[in-house]
């Protein structure tokens, strides 16, 4: 049972699916509507709120009035085996980077963007207590 | 040897070949860079202000356990299979300053979901505790929930399923 989720905000859910499924590796669970839609990728579940219209759910205004929006820097992790692989295929495909490969302790991570702006950690470990995966 | 009388009751072995779109399938998988390990520990880094006092929150709050904290700008915390990155943004290493000097900040609305049996004892819990609320009027369309924020600001997402809730099991 996949156990750990993470909400993220999107301007679009249909090219926010494209993006997560195209490049990063996620399966689609539901798009039950316009402005929300689930995705899983291994034990992580992704769910895509479209913010504004709607009075109840995710993207759903505050009660004082603030509207979720994209962005900020926290994010959640996407191991892979070769960072610079990777990086030139999706510089390739256009997608938006928010960093170079930042060198790091553990491993080597790179930002990249979801076409609203969310960040997105690539991460390879250089040492192996810090893998993601077994 | 006299033969085995057991041999009159077995199937021959037919071999097969496997079919190819099967073959080609497992074979893209198994090369397939995007293709998630077998086996992943979902893992989320929130950017905090105050180090000491967010492992704190998770701990004492939300049922975090630390896994370590190496230095004073990072530490890792685990709640059953999510691993939690806390770390301190700044020009420091580990800070996670870019190459264009653009510094990480917590906040914003991206954030993780807690799924919890009772929301209003957990609720009154939190109230208790002194915990700030972004939206504590519970709302949802198949679970009722509510946000909060970590000491940083940081939003948490606590749920509680209600009626439709769907749950894919495997």
């Amino acid at each position: 049972m996949t156990t750990v989720q993470v909400r993220y905000i999107v301007n679009d859910v249909d090219a926010a699916i494209e993006f997560y499924t195209r490049h990063l590796g996620f399966t689609e669970v539901m798009h039950p509507s316009p402005n929300f839609a689930m995705l899983n990728r291994g034990d992580l579940r992704l769910v895509l709120s479209q913010p504004g219209g709607q009075t109840v759910g995710g993207g759903s205004a505050l009660v004082d009035g603030r509207v979720p929006q994209p962005g900020g820097w926290n994010r959640f992790a996407v191991e892979v085996p070769d960072l610079p692989d990777k990086v030139a295929q999706l510089r390739a495909a256009g997608v938006t980077l928010r960093s170079d490969i930042i060198p790091g302790v553990g491993g080597n991570q790179v930002l990249v963007e979801d076409p609203s702006g969310n960040p997105i950690e690539l991460f390879q470990p250089l040492r192996s207590e810090a893998r993601l995966s077994s | 040897m006299p033969a085995d009388p057991l041999d009159a009751l077995r199937l021959p072995t037919v071999p097969i070949e496997p079919r190819s779109e099967f073959a080609d399938g497992l074979l893209r998988q198994m090369q397939s860079v995007d293709a998630p390990p077998r086996r992943t520990t979902p893992t989320i880094r929130y950017f905090v202000t105050d180090l000491d006092e967010a492992v704190q929150f998770y701990q004492q709050q939300l049922g975090f356990e630390l896994e370590l904290q190496p230095n004073p700008v990072f530490a890792m915390l685990y709640r059953g299979d999510l691993r939690l990155l806390l770390s301190v943004p700044g020009a420091h290493q580990g800070g996670h300053t870019l190459s264009d000097g653009s510094v990480p900040a917590p906040g914003g609305w991206n954030r993780i979901l807690i799924q919890v049996e009772n929301l209003d004892a957990t609720l009154e819990a939190l109230h208790r505790a002194g915990v700030h609320f972004l939206d504590e009027q519970p709302s949802g369309v198949t679970v009722r929930q509510v946000l909060l924020a970590d000491p940083s600001g940081n939003p948490i997402e606590l749920f509680e399923p209600a009626r439709g809730y769907h749950e894919r099991t495997r």
